[in-house]
């Protein structure tokens, strides 16, 4: 069978990949990333990821104890709130990376309700080289996770291992 | 009031000493569908926490579990006798993700006490949580500070 036989469709030769995301390289400190998209939260995520994780307050799945509790609507679970905000800064930062290290400085400023809408942006504040392993550095960001109205609702450190150019980071 | 407005959790502010050690009674296998609906939900578009294919060319060989939900799991088992009354969340320090888990890997949760303190509201307790498998491997270890209800009357 000739390789032209073996393709998925005729062209299929001819894509060129459409790569995301960034590497070592790309990184300078001071670099801000706006991330994109963008997320509203409802109440079927909220529910969800609460209860897939046991994550029993009732705040977060009970709309007449958040009431009583002193809130107009219920809360969004703040580890959400945190998936979230690093899910949408996972393109820019690290998709092309390799293992997530760590957090540090996480804090909650203010609550989420369901219904509310999530963005995202990260500052660069250091990058080195790997001491042990010469295909990889490891990156550190400031991560800011807004609301709807631009008020600051959570923000972290994140490090990780991001591959250099033509690399791949061991996993 | 409604009975559902009512509902109370067992543990309060009081119930928290400095130097406790706590071992959480459920563990829960991280599934697919636990793992990968969460990581989608989220927009984490990172391939190696979903695409089996790309990661059988790595040493690990299977798409691994996003770190985050490694996190909110942990802190999840951990969560009815340290959240259950949580009036707000507070912050999260030196989190450190130790080993990769994999789908089918069951997590256990441990919490250790570092500091309980009066506040207007109630009082705030620092825990640091400890994330274990089924072989007894540490694989996440992590601060959360939260402010917590006080025993009421």
């Amino acid at each position: 069978m000739s390789s032209k036989e073996k393709l998925p469709f005729p062209g299929a030769d001819r894509a060129k990949l459409l790569l995301p995301g960034n590497q070592y390289e790309d990184f300078e400190v001071g670099q801000v990333f706006e991330h994109h998209w963008g997320r509203t939260l409802n109440g079927g995520d909220n529910a969800l990821f609460s209860c897939l994780t046991l994550h029993f307050n009732p705040n977060y799945f009970n709309a007449e104890y958040a009431r009583a509790n002193g809130h107009d609507r219920i809360l969004v679970n703040p580890l959400l709130v945190f998936n979230t905000v690093l899910g949408m800064s996972v393109e820019d930062l690290s998709e092309r990376g390799g293992p997530f290290l760590g957090i540090n400085e996480l804090t909650h400023h203010r609550s989420v309700y369901e219904g509310d809408t999530l963005v995202a942006r990260s500052t660069v504040l250091d990058k080195r080289e790997s001491t042990s392993n010469p295909d990889v550095g490891i990156v550190t960001w400031c991560t800011e996770g807004f609301n709807q109205h631009d008020e600051l609702v959570i923000d972290y450190r994140r490090s990780n291992i991001v591959a250099k150019r033509g690399r791949r980071a061991r996993i | 009031m409604s009975k559902a407005a009512e509902v109370q959790g067992r543990r309060f502010f009081e119930d928290y000493a400095v130097g406790d050690v706590y071992k959480h009674f459920r563990g829960k296998t991280v599934k697919e569908s636990d793992a990968v609906t969460i990581c989608n939900m989220v927009l984490n578009s990172a391939s190696g926490h979903f695409n089996d294919d790309v990661m059988s060319g790595t040493a690990i060989g299977e798409s691994i579990v996003y770190g985050g939900v490694t996190i909110s799991m942990v802190i999840g088992l951990a969560a009815q006798d340290t959240a259950e009354n949580a009036i707000r969340e507070l912050a999260m320090d030196n989190i450190k993700l130790l080993a990769p888990v994999k789908h089918g890997d069951t997590l256990y949760a441990y919490s250790e006490v570092l500091d309980a303190a009066e506040h207007d509201e109630g009082g705030v307790v620092t825990f640091r949580h400890y994330g274990v498998n089924q072989h007894d491997k540490l694989v996440f270890q992590g601060e959360r500070t939260v402010l917590i209800k006080k025993r009421p009357g």
